[in-house]
């Protein structure tokens, strides 16, 4: 792929919300303390939840107060982070856009956004289904039920910031983010828009947190294998990276992705000399693959990984020996934790840095490939070295693998460069 | 396992009376007869012949990705007028009515109880044992197209087996039936009540996946939610994928089924009809809900070349915005729409003057109608170019809408009619568009429209083809900037 250049970011996690927030997490080595939410629901029937929520988020903050009621909580991190990823390029200030010349087209005409969401607006579609069941379908609120629409989310930061070149939402689990990378290449490629916000968002929700519950994924119920849950993948594998710490977490991150020529065009227009350059994207690759048992449907597919990690090496032109860290989508789910080390010491080799940035945020599924991709940024500043799983970070970080494997077989790899200055 | 073609299905089941107000009976007697009699048969591309010239004034060569051209070379359906290319044709050209009570639920509490729900669809004639298990309903409507799609190609599993073929499907909810019932479980009963299996099978992100599992495909698999133009956004992302050289063959469209609670949202949107759909008609009521797949096969030049397919129709560009306006209404002025629509057009190298024919949105509600009506009329003028809504006969399937309307541009394409627009009986001079009203008509059909738009201000609009029409992609870095026009996104 052409080169694309990320430069700018708006992010809302858990360990920190605004990128220079972030960014200073990442060098102090920053977790989520994953104590019980307070905002997202209420814990009191699950003692043994430990999620990473973005603590004291207050949409209203960002935006104002009017106008949010109709937002569920995925809308309201979006539109933050589309909000702060603009400020951030310097593209708005104090929430509008900067003005144009006469005759050229306003930045809100020629930006778009390209968002991954593995699980929608869960929050709001169970709250609707509550009123269907328990009362009546007749009385859902008809204002709430947009956000049953998987793009909802995404329509809303396009709504609120004015982004009308192109809206595109993607779904593709914890690859997600990473496959939004790869739709944005094509897009700037087919000069559809000047600059995308690129990246994910995922929403903390009790029906969220049940699911991922039940299924024994995280926390103290993966410590404890259960024997009706034998048939999950993680319940079967010995093998774990840190089993059990990792928990369910939300965020919404985007960063702003130009062409070569598109963000030296835009630097000039407002006055810059260059523009800041935080990281190249400069190869992407995903692959599939499928269980051998019929029946199965979860699976950690090393063989995939594999596959995408080299696609992408190949359409960066870096061989593997060039890669200087490895960031991985490893969340504390053992078969697949193990799974994606295979694959990492199969492409790249056994001995390199890998870290994971879940430690940090949790395993936030349609975000957290935008989230490793900001690590890899740390990486290359000499920062997040206390995420490793395996090496330490060690001289000058210029080559990055990011990776991320789905849950059923899927899986997808980025590669990044450190910026030249 | 009970699997079968749906080619083997038999002949369509017609409305009755809807046969007698086709007066192209002998051109629909031809399709899925045999392919050779068809007015325009499929081309192989060795035997590529010299393209037309175009009627219009070409704008600059196409803005595409790449510069292999695409081709769609099979197409699956599963729809309430028919299963298969065969019988949803032959649907098409009789202006059947898919419209029945609605079974899956008691739509009739909420005052509303039609729908287009497919109900010949037996997931036991597709699906093996173990995908039955596996599969919701909306997956099972999608690899049920797919495997039509893949028979229809005529492409061997060595074609797509292996990392070159990629999935990519659009749906609006995916499998809403299942969240409802595990919603129901935790509900009633409370987290432990809520059925774990179920679980991992919920998720839109599954829909390419199973595809992909039963097709042997081992490249990118990949969902595009973008409500309803879900259909238009898959294939033209995955039109790209092919162009960067990133995949030969793509798997893509869309799916979607009729949910209770997504039925009762529109009720309570006071924008749901109550027995029809009547998309431009003066009293058009609303929507009706349908369900189905539309999934095709496109394949890059070179390996359609390579394995001597035959080819169904070209993909040209597509366009794409956001009107970012509200998150159900289209834009009064309908700017992003037109804005979409000019953007597909010189993307495909065209001008309007080269179009023959639009297959519409036309959902049948007073907003998206005029709006709609309003692009057509902007983008071509006076020449009232006919336009359809095959919602009529569907009804609105959301994610899977723009998919199945983009087989019917190859319908057209390859039969020269246009597809009724049914139940059309008083114009609306707020929709003063040429409605191909009732009854299928002939017509030029070199090169067609699909337009789309949906929740979210989404607006994307595709360009299909008879193969070797559209003038030839440019390298990419040769590009001439992209024509003048309102709005970005050119």
């Amino acid at each position: 792929m052409n080169p694309r250049l990320i430069t700018g970011a708006g992010i809302v996690s858990p360990v920190g919300i605004g990128r220079q927030a972030f960014f200073e997490a990442m060098h102090a080595g920053a977790r989520a303390e994953g104590h019980g939410p307070t905002a997202s629901f209420d814990v009191s029937t699950y003692p043994h939840a430990k999620v990473a929520e973005v603590p004291g988020f207050d949409a209203a903050k960002y935006l104002g107060e009017k106008g949010l009621r109709t937002l569920d909580r995925l809308s309201k991190l979006l539109v933050v982070a589309a909000r702060l990823a603009l400020h951030d390029i310097g593209l708005k200030r104090d929430g509008a856009w900067i003005p144009v010349p006469e005759g050229v087209t306003p930045w809100s005409e020629r930006t778009g956004i390209v968002v991954s969401n593995a699980y929608a607006s869960l929050e709001a579609i169970s709250e609707l289904d509550r009123i269907a069941i328990l009362e009546d379908a007749r009385y859902i609120n008809p204002s709430r039920f947009p956000l049953t629409v998987s793009n909802t989310a995404a329509g809303y930061a396009s709504i609120w910031e004015e982004l009308r070149a192109l809206n595109v939402s993607v779904s593709d689990g914890n690859c997600g983010a990473l496959d939004a990378v790869a739709c944005a290449d094509a897009l700037l490629e087919g000069e559809r828009a000047d600059l995308l916000l690129v990246g994910g968002a995922e929403a903390m929700s009790e029906a969220l947190f049940v699911a991922f519950d039940r299924l024994h994924a995280f926390g103290d119920r993966a410590r404890a294998p259960d024997a009706k849950a034998r048939s999950l993948p993680w319940q079967r594998s010995p093998v774990g990276v840190f089993p059990g710490e990792a928990r369910l977490g939300e965020a919404a991150v985007l960063f702003a992705l130009e062409t070569e020529k598109g963000a030296h065009d835009r630097a000039k227009a407002q006055g810059l000399a260059a523009p800041a350059t935080l990281a190249t994207i400069c190869g992407y690759g995903a692959s599939f693959e499928p269980p051998k048992r019929a029946e199965a449907l979860l699976y950690a597919a090393p063989v995939a990984l594999e596959r995408a990690i080299q696609s992408a090496l190949d359409d960066a032109g870096v061989p593997a020996g060039d890669v200087d860290a490895v960031v991985s989508g490893i969340s504390g789910i053992r078969a697949f934790d193990a799974a994606e080390l295979t694959a990492i010491d199969r492409t790249v080799g056994a001995s390199g840095f890998v870290s994971a940035p879940k430690l940090a945020h949790g395993e936030t599924l349609g975000a957290g490939g935008a989230l490793a991709i900001l690590t890899a940024i740390a990486h290359m500043r000499g920062d997040g070295g206390a995420y490793a799983v395996r090496g330490a970070l060690r001289g000058p970080v210029r080559t990055v693998v990011v990776t991320a494997l789905g849950y059923y077989g899927n899986a997808a790899a980025l590669v990044m460069k450190r910026p030249a200055s | 396992m009970r699997m079968r073609k749906a080619e083997e299905r038999g002949s369509a089941r017609g409305v009755p009376g809807a046969a007698s107000m086709a007066p192209h009976l002998d051109r629909i007697a031809c399709i899925g007869l045999q392919r050779c009699v068809i007015p325009f048969p499929r081309r192989t591309i060795r035997s590529t012949r010299v393209a037309p010239p175009l009627r219009g004034a070409l704008n600059s060569p196409p803005l595409l990705v790449g510069v292999d051209r695409v081709f769609v070379t099979g197409l699956g359906v599963v729809s309430s007028i028919g299963l298969g290319r065969t019988e949803f044709f032959q649907a098409l050209a009789r202006g059947k009515n898919g419209i029945s009570p609605v079974a899956a639920f008691d739509g009739a509490a909420m005052g509303r109880g039609y729908a287009g729900e497919v109900k010949g669809f037996d997931a036991r004639d597709h699906l093996t044992r173990a995908e039955q298990h596996r599969l919701g309903r909306c997956a099972a409507m999608a690899l049920a197209a797919a495997r039509m799609a893949v028979d229809d190609a005529e492409i061997g599993e060595s074609h797509l087996a292996g990392p070159r073929t990629a999935v990519v499907l659009g749906t609006t909810m995916g499998e809403a039936r299942i969240l409802a019932s595990l919603d129901r479980e935790w509900i009633l009963g409370g987290a432990s009540a809520v059925t774990r299996a179920q679980l991992p099978r919920y998720g839109s992100t599954l829909l390419p996946i199973h595809v992909a599992r039963a097709l042997g495909a081992r490249g990118m698999v990949l969902t595009l939610p973008a409500a309803c133009a879900a259909g238009n956004y898959a294939i033209g992302f995955a039109a790209d994928l092919i162009r960067a050289g990133r995949a030969d063959v793509v798997i893509t469209g869309a799916a979607e089924l009729v949910q209770e609670l997504q039925f009762s949202g529109f009720v309570r949107l006071a924008a749901m009809a109550s027995l029809k759909c009547q998309p431009f008609d003066l009293n058009r009521q609303g929507l009706l809900l349908g369900e189905g797949a539309g999934v095709i096969v496109l394949e890059s030049e070179a390996h359609a070349k390579r394995r001597g397919a035959r080819v169904a129709a070209e993909v040209g560009g597509y366009g794409l915005s956001c009107d970012a306006y509200h998150i159900t209404r289209p834009h009064p002025e309908a700017s992003g729409s037109i804005t979409a629509m000019r953007a597909a057009l010189a993307r495909s190298g065209i001008g309007a003057g080269d179009v023959d024919f639009v297959n519409a949105h036309g959902t049948g509600t007073k907003h998206n109608d005029a709006a709609e009506s309003k692009v057509i009329r902007d983008v071509f003028g006076d020449r009232r170019i006919p336009v359809s809504s095959m919602k009529s006969m569907l009804g609105h399937c959301m994610g899977a809408a723009s998919a199945l309307e983009a087989i019917g541009c190859v319908f057209t394409l390859e039969t020269g009619l246009y597809p009724p627009t049914i139940g059309f009986e008083t114009p609306d001079p707020e929709c003063n568009v040429n409605v191909v009203a009732n009854v299928a008509q002939l017509g030029k059909n070199d090169i067609v429209v699909n337009n789309s738009l949906a929740f979210g201000g989404y607006n994307a609009v595709s360009v299909f083809a008879k193969p070797g029409v559209l003038p030839p992609p440019r390298a990419a870095g040769t590009r001439a900037p992209p024509p003048t026009m309102p709005g970005g996104n050119a």
